[in-house]
C-alpha cells in the first residue's frame, strides 16, 4: 500500500488525528492490515459461507 | 502441610471445608506474599485486599455455620481486568477506560462468587488484551515469576503470573488469539481455552466477537476442571453462548490415555515455525511419554499455521475496530502504541477481507474437524520458543507470533496449554493439547496423564 493511498484510507476512517500526531504508526497499521490480508487464501468453494459466531442450541 | 500460598484451589476448598485451614488464614498468607512480590511483579491493577479478607471473614462464620456455599467456598480467585467487577473499576489496563466503574458482576465472576470463591482484584493484561507488554500505560506491564527480567506472555499476564507466583490459586483469563495459553505457556501453569460459547463472555470488555473465549487459569489440571464446572453453562443473554449441557470436565482425571488416539501436528514446529531444539525435545518427550502410558501417537496434517494467523488477523483486527473507531478517532493519543497500531489496522481493511475471512474460517474449520475423524486428541506446540527478555522489544516483537494457538480460535475448539518442561535458562517450555467441540473432559483426561507423568504441577519459580 502505498503512502496517498494510507492517507487518504486513513483519512476516510476518520483517523485525522492519528495521522497528524502518529503518522508512523498509521503507516504500520495499514501494513499489518494488507500483509494479513495478502497471506489469507480465497475460500476454494464459492459456496462457502461465512461461519456463524454461534449455531446456539446444539452448540457449534 | 503445604505452604499455603501453593495450596491449589481443590485441595485448599477441601481443606476449608474440612476446618484444618481457615479462609482468613489463607487470605492473609497470600495478602501477605503479595505484599512481597508484587512490587517486583505488578500483577494488580486494584488490589481489593479489605474487601477479599471481609468475604473470608463471612466465609469462615458460614462455614462454621454450616452453610457451605458451593465447591470453592472460602478460595481467592485474581481476575483479569477486562472483566467487570461490581464496585471495581475495569480498566482494560488502559488510560481510555481509567474511571469506569462497573456496576455489576461479569458472568463468569458472579459463578465463581455463587460457588463460594473470594475475588482478590484486578490484574494486568495487555492493553485491551492486544499487542504486548507496554510501558506507556497508567500501570507497568506484569513480569515472570520464573525470572522477573522475562515477559510473561499475554495478554492474561497478571493472571498467569499470579497463579504461578503463588498469590492466587486460580484466576480468569481471556483468549482471542493465545491469550490465556501464551502467558500459561511462559508461567508453566495451566491455561484452557474451552470450546467457544461453552463460558459466557457477558461483562468481558470485548476484543472480538466471533474470537474471544473465557476460560480458566490454575496451577493443576484438577483445578482447572474445578473452575471450568463452576463457570461453564448457557447464558441466554450472551448471543454467543451455546447451549450445550456442562459437562462432567473431571471424569476423565486420573483414568490415563490407554487407548486413546493423539494426533501429533508436528508441522507447526518443524515446518511452519521451527521451534528451538529445547522446545523441541520437550514436545517429543510428551508424546513418548503418552506412547508409553498406553496412547496410540501419530502423525496428522493440519494447514499452515500462517494461513490460520491470516484469518484470525483479519477477523480480529475487523471486529476490533468496530469496537475501538470511535475511540481511536477522538483519543488515539489516550491509547499505548503497540495497543493503537494494533488496534488501528481494521481500519484498512474491507468487508471483502472479512467476509472471506469468514468463509475461510469455516473451511478451516472442517479440516479440523477431519483430523478428529482419526484422532480423539490434538498435541502440538504452543510457544516456539521460551519467553524473552523484557527490555528486547524486537525479540519480542519477533517471537511472539511464534505460536500455534491461532488455530483453534479460528474453529472454536478446545485447546489446553501447559508446562512441559524446564529450558537450560529455567524457564517453563510449554505443549498444547485440543480436543473435539466440548470435549474438555478428555483433554484435561491426557492433560492430567501428561502432569502426573511429569509432575509439573509440582515445579514451581524460584521466588519469594
Amino acid at each position: 500500500m502505498d503512502k496517498a493511498t494510507i492517507e487518504l484510507l486513513a483519512r476516510r476512517a476518520g483517523l485525522e488525528k492519528a495521522l497528524a500526531d502518529f503518522p508512523e504508526d498509521i503507516v504500520i497499521a495499514a501494513t499489518q492490515a494488507s500483509g494479513a490480508a495478502a497471506k489469507m487464501k480465497a475460500p476454494t468453494d464459492p459456496r462457502a459461507e461465512p461461519w456463524p459466531p454461534m449455531r446456539a442450541g446444539d452448540g457449534l | 502441610m503445604t505452604d499455603l500460598h501453593w495450596l491449589g484451589a481443590a485441595e485448599a476448598a477441601r481443606a476449608i471445608a474440612a476446618r484444618e485451614i481457615s479462609p482468613v488464614e489463607l487470605m492473609q498468607a497470600l495478602l501477605d506474599r503479595i505484599g512481597r512480590l508484587d512490587p517486583k511483579l505488578n500483577i494488580f491493577i486494584r488490589l481489593d485486599g479489605e474487601a477479599a479478607l471481609a468475604a473470608a471473614r463471612a466465609a469462615e462464620a458460614e462455614i462454621r455455620a454450616g452453610r457451605p456455599r458451593g465447591p470453592l467456598h472460602g478460595v481467592p480467585v485474581g481476575i483479569k481486568d477486562i472483566f467487570d467487577v461490581a464496585g471495581l473499576p475495569t480498566t482494560c489496563h488502559s488510560k481510555i477506560l481509567i474511571d469506569n466503574i462497573a456496576a455489576a458482576d461479569a458472568v463468569s465472576v458472579a459463578r465463581l462468587r455463587q460457588a463460594g470463591a473470594i475475588v482478590m482484584g484486578k490484574l494486568s493484561t495487555h492493553e485491551f488484551a492486544v499487542s504486548g507488554p507496554s510501558f506507556d500505560l497508567p500501570w507497568p506491564p506484569a513480569r515472570n515469576p520464573w525470572n522477573t527480567d522475562h515477559h510473561p506472555g499475554g495478554s492474561s499476564s497478571g493472571s498467569a503470573s499470579g497463579v504461578a507466583a503463588g498469590l492466587f490459586p486460580m484466576a480468569l483469563g481471556s483468549d482471542t488469539g493465545g491469550s490465556i495459553r501464551t502467558p500459561a505457556s511462559a508461567c508453566g501453569i495451566v491455561g484452557l481455552k474451552p470450546t467457544y460459547g461453552l463460558v459466557s463472555r457477558r461483562g468481558v470488555f470485548p476484543l472480538s466477537f466471533t474470537l474471544d473465549h473465557i476460560g480458566p487459569m490454575t496451577r493443576s489440571v484438577t483445578d482447572n476442571a474445578l473452575m471450568l464446572a463452576v463457570i461453564a453453562g448457557h447464558d441466554p443473554l450472551d448471543p454467543g453462548s451455546a447451549a450445550a449441557a456442562n459437562g462432567h470436565y473431571a471424569a476423565g482425571l486420573g483414568r490415563g490415555v490407554r487407548g486413546l488416539r493423539v494426533g501429533f501436528v508436528r508441522r507447526f514446529h518443524e515446518i511452519d515455525m521451527p521451534a528451538g531444539p529445547e522446545a523441541t525435545a520437550a514436545l517429543e518427550h510428551v508424546a513418548r511419554t503418552l506412547q508409553a502410558e498406553g496412547a496410540e501417537v501419530r502423525n496428522i496434517a493440519l494447514p499452515p499455521l500462517d494461513e490460520f494467523a491470516a484469518v484470525n488477523r483479519v477477523i480480529m483486527s475487523s471486529e476490533a475496530w468496530g469496537i475501538h473507531g470511535p475511540w481511536l478517532r477522538e483519543r488515539p493519543g489516550d491509547y499505548g502504541q503497540l495497543a493503537r497500531r494494533r488496534l488501528m489496522a481494521g481500519a484498512f481493511l474491507g468487508a471483502g477481507d472479512y467476509v472471506q475471512a469468514q468463509r475461510r474460517r469455516r473451511e478451516m474449520i472442517a479440516s479440523v474437524e477431519e483430523a478428529f475423524r482419526e484422532v480423539d486428541v490434538l498435541l502440538c506446540a504452543s510457544s516456539m520458543d521460551p519467553a524473552c527478555r523484557m527490555d528486547k522489544p524486537a525479540e519480542i516483537e519477533r517471537t511472539f507470533p511464534r505460536q500455534a494457538r491461532t488455530p483453534f480460535n479460528v474453529t472454536g475448539h478446545p485447546a489446553l496449554a501447559m508446562m512441559a518442561g524446564l529450558s537450560s535458562g529455567g524457564l517453563p517450555l510449554s505443549v498444547q493439547f485440543v480436543a473435539r467441540n466440548f470435549a474438555e473432559a478428555t483433554l484435561f483426561q491426557v492433560a492430567r496423564a501428561w502432569e502426573q507423568a511429569a509432575g509439573t504441577n509440582r515445579k514451581h519459580p524460584p521466588i519469594g
